[in-house]
């Protein structure tokens, strides 16, 4: 969900609080959004921090750091992973690398040093990210077009916000499923949703306004009380899909999502 | 020492109940601005108009207890506590508003909507309390509701703070609603303050 402008997101696990701090320095000038870490964390708060790029000393782990750098690599595919700690043997780093590391920096170094470096495995990331890019997925009269963070209906632009387009690429994704709030909150907003906050239910609201608009024939987004929202086009005359290219979205997300559907226990739906 | 009952002067009164009544529309507009937020943000206007109003109020309070010849029925430090607590309760509700603007709030919470909720509350009954100046025997009986309010408040926007510190929420999140929900409680604060001074009335009335 990155936009290819949009400042590097990096996290750091490190205990060495004098190096941390002059890496933090010089990444403020630089409009870097930084996260320092003193002990790891597991995948799925990387995953809520919507980072390009973590910088690991894998000292903090010990035997465990093999494990780890293998966990977050396949947890994570476009978290680029870069090792920066003491001295280490040439199988270690070969170990690392090929576990899924995508670079390996020895201390003493510079800061400026670990930012290029940073920033090499965030270019390579984009560019394998810009190959292998993903068709428009199309939902109803909807087409959602990642390679422009927008969505349209017969080439009319609906104008939503960079936020909407993330949670609608989010629910759409997951096509059919039920996302709890707190899951969407996490996924969009990089963060874990506080008690209470009804920014999941304000943003749904706006995006549904726009769909609504845009394909008042449709309806997307149905509403599960109290627990989330699903992402399901419906026709509201009950006219079957129009034939097209649904098919570019991934075969087996479809799959999983009708798979899902199928054990999802139906509560108490309404829908918008 | 008992202060000796004098004739009560009607503007004087009149004013404070102004003041109440423009305290019991802005917490209202409040509440309502929270309830939907941000749909109906245009609110936070209408706040700063009331919050204006509100000044304007508390100064011609002032001036009409400054002026030669007015007898106050009560003490002129009650009467200066008492408009300074209802101004006070429009400026926090004011605040609010604003910080949501200032903050770039997206979306409510629903702890501070609940809050809200406890201050129109509030804002109503501390109405009804000043209307009581004119028969003060009623006056005592009035101030309870307030009380039981401010409890309210003061509970739930203890457990809204603690919930903002969770692990993993967002510091900016942390941030913003630590002070909107600490002015939401000291909106519900000048109410129990303003309920405070009337007790004193009652009172003195007794």
């Amino acid at each position: 969900m990155s936009q290819p402008n949009a400042p590097i997101r990096l996290a750091v696990i490190d205990a060495d609080s004098g190096f941390v701090r002059v890496l933090a320095k010089r990444l403020e000038t630089m409009s870097w959004q930084f996260r320092a870490l003193e002990a790891p964390v597991p995948a799925h708060e990387l995953i809520a921090m919507r980072l390009n790029a973590l910088v690991l000393d894998v000292s903090l782990l010990g035997p465990q750091a093999w494990e780890y750098i293998e966990r977050v690599g396949e947890g994570i595919p476009g978290l680029g992973l870069i090792v920066c700690t003491g001295r280490s043997t040439v199988a270690q780093r070969v170990r690392a690398l090929r576990l899924g590391a995508d670079d390996w920096i020895t201390k003493p170094c510079h800061p400026e040093e670990v930012i290029a470096r940073v920033e090499a495995v965030v270019r390579r990331r984009k560019r394998a990210d810009i190959r292998t890019d993903r068709g428009p997925l199309v939902a109803g009269e909807l087409e959602i077009r990642m390679d422009q963070f927008q969505a349209f209906v017969g080439g009319q632009n609906l104008d939503l916000t960079r936020r909407e387009f993330e949670l609608l690429q989010l629910l759409a994704e997951a096509r059919g499923q039920v996302l709890q709030r707190e899951e969407i909150y996490q996924r969009v907003w990089g963060y874990a949703m506080a008690h209470g906050d009804r920014s999941v239910d304000v943003f749904v609201r706006k995006l549904r306004q726009k769909l609504e608009s845009g394909s008042p024939g449709w309806r997307y987004i149905h509403t599960h009380f109290g627990i989330g929202y699903r992402f399901q086009p419906e026709s509201r005359d009950g006219a079957a899909p129009p034939p097209g290219p649904e098919a570019v979205e991934p075969a087996e997300a479809l799959e999983a999502a009708e798979a899902a559907e199928a054990v999802e226990p139906e509560r108490s739906t309404s829908t918008a | 020492m008992r202060f000796r009952r004098a004739a009560p002067d009607e503007r004087l009164l009149t004013l404070l109940e102004e003041a109440a009544g423009n305290a019991r529309v802005a917490t209202e507009t409040l509440r309502d601005l929270l309830a939907d937020y941000p749909e109906r943000r245009h609110l936070a206007r209408e706040l700063l108009k009331q919050e204006q109003d509100g000044d304007r109020i508390t100064h011609d309070i002032l001036h009409r207890l400054a002026q030669n010849g007015v007898r106050s029925p009560f003490p002129s430090s009650d009467v200066h506590a008492l408009a300074g607590a209802l101004d006070d309760i429009v400026d926090y509700a004011e605040q609010t508003a604003d910080s949501l603007g200032l903050y770039g709030v997206e979306a409510p919470m629903e702890q501070a909507q609940e809050l809200a909720n406890v201050l129109a509350k509030a804002g109503a009954a501390v109405e009804i309390a000043v209307a009581a100046l004119r028969d003060r025997s009623e006056l005592g009986s009035r101030l309870v509701p307030i009380h039981q309010l401010e409890n309210e408040g003061d509970r739930l926007s203890r457990e809204a703070i603690a919930s903002l510190f969770a692990r993993g929420i967002d510091p900016m999140v942390v941030i913003r609603w630590k002070d909107i929900f600490e002015s939401l409680e000291q909106a519900i604060d000048s109410c129990e303050t303003a309920a405070h001074v009337l007790e004193g009335i009652a009172l003195q009335a007794s």
